[in-house]
């Protein structure tokens, strides 16, 4: 029972402060500064680690795509498989937990230490509402940041499959053609579902991350389990919530 | 707090980014996402859509024109709705005919250019269509075709081996051309004369060869012909493969020669035949009509457009279907 | 160098704090039990009392960071947990550990406050900045974060951002606790200046009691969440209440059968 009442008052306190941060939107212009500085950290920070994990999924997925596929005879549908798994669910998956491991967990770090160091309070008596200058400029350097990250994961994961299956001797097809059925099975609309679904992931992690660092109690040993729990339970919205954007985006 | 090389740094990457999705959208789609061309509709029934799905390719010539806009049932027949892009014009007497491309079964409608003279389609209007015998019976004709191969195989195997007891087919066939020496002289004679009244543009065939627009038309109905020829090799390997096979594997003498049967059969085959070239001279029958009599032009002239078309839609079907077409044709 | 008496503060309204039988638990554990008092504007009230007594629980039911279990707090007639009180009634914490925003410089945790209400221009905020950090003698710390800051500069530049926010109501959280004698004395000439030129409420929780004997209108007493003297300092010297006397003259009793546990 107590850990049902935990995780209904998880979402509905996350929900309060994604209400009460939306309120002070039209405070977004004079918070500026903040904003370009959570887009630094989210956004060009984190770009090295997602383009360079994506090669790697990218090639791992013409590898195994190829191998498997070297006998039936698949082996030319390599690009548009490479290329319709990355767009529509790798590229914004990947990036997703990237930026859980990487943003959510400093995000979760830096509010649970100026929660439980009374800087939060400190805000408050200052009439400084936490949602306004930690959260909100936050969760729209997500926004922002999110489809960049996304369809650098995107492009970098289809060059790195183009790589290996010029280079892999049983599937040995060259970029051309590897492109030409990328090209012939896709349709921007695959990458701009991609595009969606990282949006709402990004934000989802973003928000939940805030939301768990701004409610540590106790001491500073209590940062470390936030952080923890700020990036378990990313992981864990990232894929339930993967399963039903991507069904509703399919509308049906 | 604001640093000015962070805010160009997060600038730059932004712009970047857009600039990527940009380029993705323009590779992918053609810039056809928000200002989609709506073009106009046409229809086309079939008797079957087979693997034809909403969203698959109107190609013309091979270049995409438009895509399947809907699919749907109108009475006994099935209808595809097709959009074309609206700087795409369709000839009134083009047809229609669904392809499917390799084995997983991707489909596309290819419209062929159809003739100058004719009129441009209106939005709505309903496209000739033709039917294609789809992969499933093309692949069983396939089997067939193997098995009647394989039994005339068989019987040709035994008629070349022999088994000693008798004269080889070399000896029975010289022995068949010494017998006949006489009709076989006579008919040749016929042809020569037959020949000659063609050269002199006697008869329709003369005109049909003198013609110089009908030469035309028949080396551009030869030239594919040979191009299907071409595809039909690969097919004819196979049919050898299965005669090494044969030949390989039977000793036996064919029976076809030995029997006294089989070569009367010839025999008599060769007088009909010097019989046929006799009455041609003459300008007996339907074919001998057509040597002597001009009437019979128009009818070879419509022949050649039907076998010209044929050809067409033989040569946008691709390969597979291609084979379909050769194995209606021999069996 | 400017004295407390160039502070940069506007002439505004004081304001009055009224506690009414305020009790709250945490748990099971009751920390305040039916506190009743009231500080009237201009007023300087200094609450003592031993460690765990209460007394920062108590501050922070007046700036809206806890909520009484029982009772009333009410800042100028607002009830001070509502929110929206803080917009109406300019309140300063100073808090015992100082709550510096840790990411900022020192000169950005003053200058937040009037940044973020839009109170000045980027100039003006810059001299009163300036001049806070004169009067705590924390010109050279401008631009250090406060990792580089030891204790005692902690407590002044949290003193100097709550007097930038030019608040009504200043309540301090222990002070003086780590800071030498020279700079209590500053921070009590502080205090006393914020009241006698701009009639500021002062709420002062503390157990130095020279701070208190020296600058307090009124002293009040908790003693395990209760309050057990409310009155005038000179009322201190000879307390009725023993627990009062106990409290403010701990005698160290070696004959303490606590001590003898320890020598064996």
């Amino acid at each position: 029972m107590r850990p049902l009442v935990r995780v209904l008052e998880g979402i509905g306190s996350t929900l309060q402060l994604l209400v009460r941060a939306a309120s002070y939107t039209p405070t977004l212009p004079r918070q500026f500064g903040r904003f370009i500085e959570q887009c630094y950290l989210i956004g060009y920070t984190t770009m090295p680690i997602v383009a360079i994990l994506s090669f790697f999924i990218g090639s791992v997925l013409a590898l195994q795509s190829g191998h498997a596929g070297q006998n039936v005879g698949y082996k030319q549908f390599i690009g548009a498989l490479v290329g319709l798994t990355m767009a529509r669910e790798l590229g914004p998956v990947m990036a997703a937990v990237l930026l859980a491991g990487r943003v959510g967990s400093a995000i979760a770090a830096e509010l649970a230490s100026m929660k439980v160091y009374q800087e939060v309070d400190a805000l408050e008596t200052m009439n400084i509402p936490p949602a306004r200058m930690l959260v909100l400029p936050r969760l729209a350097a997500v926004l922002a940041m999110m489809p960049v990250l996304t369809i650098m994961a995107d492009l970098v994961g289809w060059f790195g499959g183009a790589i290996v299956a010029k280079y892999t001797h049983f599937i040995s097809i060259d970029p051309t053609s590897y492109f030409a059925n990328l090209r012939q099975y896709m349709d921007f609309s695959d990458v701009l579902n991609g595009l969606i679904k990282a949006e709402v992931f990004g934000f989802t992690v973003v928000l939940v991350c805030c939301n768990i660092g701004l409610n540590t109690r106790g001491g500073p040993r209590e940062i470390g389990a936030s952080v923890t729990r700020a990036v378990v339970t990313s992981l864990i919205l990232i894929l339930v919530l993967d399963f039903f954007v991507t069904k509703a985006l399919m509308g049906d | 707090m604001q640093n000015p090389q962070q805010t160009a740094r997060v600038g730059l990457f932004f712009v970047l980014g857009m600039a990527l999705i940009w380029v993705t959208f323009e590779t992918l789609s053609g810039g056809k996402l928000w200002f989609k061309d709506k073009g106009y509709e046409i229809i086309a029934g079939f008797e079957s859509l087979k693997e034809l799905k909403e969203g698959d390719d109107v190609r013309m010539a091979g270049v995409k024109i438009g895509d399947v806009a809907r699919t749907r049932l109108a009475g006994r027949r099935a209808e595809a709705v097709l959009r074309i892009d609206s700087d795409k014009k369709i000839k009134s007497d083009a047809h229609a005919t669904i392809v499917t491309q390799g084995l997983i079964g991707t489909g596309y409608v290819s419209i062929d250019l159809g003739s100058d003279a004719a009129d441009y389609l209106r939005p709505g209007a309903e496209i000739r269509t033709r039917s294609t015998p789809d992969l499933n019976s093309v692949m069983a004709q396939i089997g067939d075709l193997g098995k009647k191969l394989e039994g005339a195989l068989g019987n040709l195997g035994s008629a070349f081996g022999g088994d000693g007891k008798s004269p080889g087919l070399l000896q029975k066939v010289d022995q068949l051309v010494a017998e006949n020496r006489d009709n076989l002289r006579q008919t040749t004679a016929n042809l020569q004369q037959i020949t000659d009244k063609v050269n002199k543009g006697e008869g329709s065939l003369g005109r049909l060869i003198n013609d110089s627009k009908l030469h035309d038309e028949l080396l551009a109905g030869i030239a594919e012909i040979k191009s299907g020829a071409a595809q039909a090799k690969s097919f004819i390997a196979n049919a050898q493969a299965i005669v090494d096979q044969v030949k390989a594997g039977k000793g036996t003498l064919g029976t076809l020669v030995f029997d006294q049967k089989a070569g009367d059969d010839l025999k008599a085959s060769l007088a009909s035949l010097r019989s046929v070239s006799d009455k041609l001279a003459r300008g007996e029958g339907t074919l001998g009509k057509l040597i002597s009599d001009d009437s019979m032009l128009r009818d070879v002239r419509s022949l050649m457009k039907k076998a010209d078309r044929a050809l067409d839609g033989l040569d946008e079907s691709g390969p597979i279907t291609a084979v379909g077409v050769v194995a209606n044709g021999l069996f | 160098m400017p004295t407390p008496s160039d502070l940069p503060l506007p002439p505004a309204a004081a304001a009055s704090v009224t506690l009414e039988h305020l009790s709250k638990s945490f748990g099971t554990f009751e920390v305040l039990h039916d506190v009743s008092l009231s500080v009237t504007p201009g007023e300087i009230f200094v609450l003592m009392g031993p460690s765990g007594s209460g007394k920062s629980v108590l501050l922070k039911h007046i700036v809206g960071l806890e909520q009484p279990t029982a009772g009333r707090v009410s800042v100028d007639r607002h009830d001070a947990s509502d929110p929206t009180t803080r917009e109406k009634v300019r309140m300063a914490l100073v808090f015992q550990a100082g709550a510096l925003f840790n990411s900022m410089t020192v000169y950005d945790n003053l200058a937040l406050y009037p940044r973020e209400h839009r109170l000045a221009s980027e100039e003006g905020i810059r001299d009163k900045v300036m001049r806070a950090l004169q009067i705590l003698s924390l010109e050279n710390a401008a631009h250090k974060v406060p990792a580089e800051l030891s204790g005692g500069m902690k407590k002044r530049v949290a003193i100097a951002r709550a007097l930038v926010m030019e608040p009504q109501l200043m309540l301090y959280d222990e002070p003086t606790s780590e800071l030498d004698p020279v700079m209590s004395a500053t921070i009590a000439e502080i205090i006393a200046t914020l009241k006698e030129q701009y009639h500021v409420t002062s709420m002062v929780v503390t157990h130095d009691r020279d701070l208190a004997l020296g600058i307090a209108d009124r002293v009040g007493i908790l003693l395990g969440g209760r309050l057990v003297f409310l009155g005038p300092p000179s009322a201190l010297s000879q307390p009725a209440d023993p627990r009062v006397a106990d409290f403010l003259n701990p005698r160290i009793d070696l004959q303490n059968p606590r001590f003898k546990q320890l020598e064996t």
